[in-house]
């Protein structure tokens, strides 16, 4: 039996020790699932250390004719790891924030730049440009769009001689939340369905691909 | 000490993150590019050292011989195999375990969601009677339907194709725009100092 063969087989065998799952929690499920976890965290370790943290230790640490202060540069997300890793120290804890802090400086920029640019202005440009195709439609569009942004403004009213915000919307508010939650329905029911769609279709194909090893298809 | 900690914390936030959107924005790039490399590399730091903490722990119940130690060894062996294959640069035991193990068992998983999926469903009108509840049992069938490439149902496909381009269209774009809005104002609360839960 060749190695592919092997790998076939072993496919076959791991796909029906998952699909055991549908007649209850059992043995071959977990064993599945254990020997899963232990593969993806031997990958994960990998691709940390070939795509992330060698190519960064040979560029700057390890790279020949490099001044003091870029091998000090290098040293610097071992310098951030280290502190990171106080977190679980109770006394050195608050010295892994500063680390914390600074991840989160860089992720909060790239954000707010990345949703300007990636999703805001784009959206923005697609949603004026659909009224020219088919206006009611366009129309619809436009409602759903407000309806929905309206329905998540969570905004309490403060009512004179009332100390604090009761929650509750205005009728208008409340009449277009409605709308908006209806719209909001209908796009989760249409990703329900694709997921839908989706998994059965890989269930099929898992099926399929028992069935065509074993009876040698 | 531990309020000068915090301001130096707030501090770096607020400087990193402003340095970056002017490197980003208006800038070359070339500092938000390093600081990018620099949590990059913090981060992959941190998964490796999430990885030897997972081993850490599994080795520790193995030791104890805790409930469920067979299968904490059946972890450490998988991923001890995983990674020797790889530093003794055995390219296919390596592709064979991601393609006989990795891919097979993902796949096997996402099928099994599909039976979640329809309980979830069914589990939805049979709890609670609401009008979204019938709406969104209404829509998945449309939707359901029109998808099948049979002749008969061409009025259900017309609908799911109105209903994909109109509404879930309006409120996808609703969802996306409240997402973006919502991401800019918690930027701007860290930014600013508002928010400030990294100093805990």
């Amino acid at each position: 039996m060749s190695l592919d063969q092997i790998g076939l087989w072993a496919g076959v065998v791991f796909t029906l020790m998952i699909f055991s799952y549908l007649l209850g929690d059992n043995f071959l499920y977990r064993l599945a699932i254990y020997i899963f976890a232990g593969v993806a965290a031997g990958f994960v370790f990998i691709v940390a250390l070939q795509s992330a943290i060698l190519p960064w230790l040979r560029t700057t640490v390890l790279a020949p004719n490099l001044g003091v202060a870029e091998r000090a540069f290098g040293l610097t997300p071992v310098i951030l790891g280290a502190l990171l890793l106080l977190k679980i120290s109770p006394r050195f804890g608050r010295l892994g924030n500063l680390a914390l802090a600074f991840i989160i400086g860089v992720g909060t920029a790239v954000a707010m730049v990345g949703v300007v640019s990636g999703t805001l202005i784009p959206l923005a440009n697609v949603t004026a440009d659909s009224i020219t195709d088919d206006r009611l439609s366009a129309v619809i569009v436009l409602i759903g769009v407000i309806a929905t942004l309206i329905y998540f403004m969570y905004v309490a009213r403060r009512i004179p001689g009332q100390l604090a915000p009761t929650g509750r919307r205005g009728l208008l508010v409340q009449v277009i939340s409605v709308v908006g939650k209806g719209f909001i329905v209908v796009t989760l029911s249409a990703l329900y369905a694709g997921a839908l769609l989706s998994s059965l279709t890989i269930f099929s194909e898992r099926v399929a691909a028992v069935i065509a090893r074993i009876t040698g298809g | 000490m531990r309020r000068l900690l915090a301001i130096l914390a707030s501090v770096i936030t607020i400087g990193v993150g402003l340095v970056t959107i002017y490197d980003l924005t208006i800038g070359d790039g070339a500092l938000a590019a390093a600081f990018l490399r620099l949590a990059a590399a913090t981060l992959a730091l941190m998964i490796a050292a999430g990885v030897i903490n997972l081993i850490i722990v599994h080795v520790g119940r193995i030791l104890r011989l805790r409930r469920g130690w067979v299968y904490s060894l059946v972890l450490l062996i998988s991923a001890f195999a995983t990674v020797g294959f790889w530093l003794a640069g055995q390219t296919d035991a390596t592709n064979l375990l991601l393609n006989s193990v990795q891919v097979p068992v993902e796949s096997a998983l996402a099928g099994l969601l599909f039976f979640a999926l329809v309980y979830g469903a069914y589990r939805l009108l049979h709890k609670r009677f609401t009008w979204a509840g019938l709406l969104f049992v209404i829509v998945l069938l449309i939707l359901l339907v029109g998808a099948l490439p049979l002749e008969q149902f061409a009025p259900a496909r017309q609908i799911r194709d109105w209903v994909l381009s109109v509404p879930v269209s309006a409120g996808a774009r609703g969802i996306l725009f409240g997402i973006a809005l919502a991401t800019i104002v918690t930027g701007v609360r860290v930014l600013v100092g508002q928010d400030r839960s990294y100093r805990e």
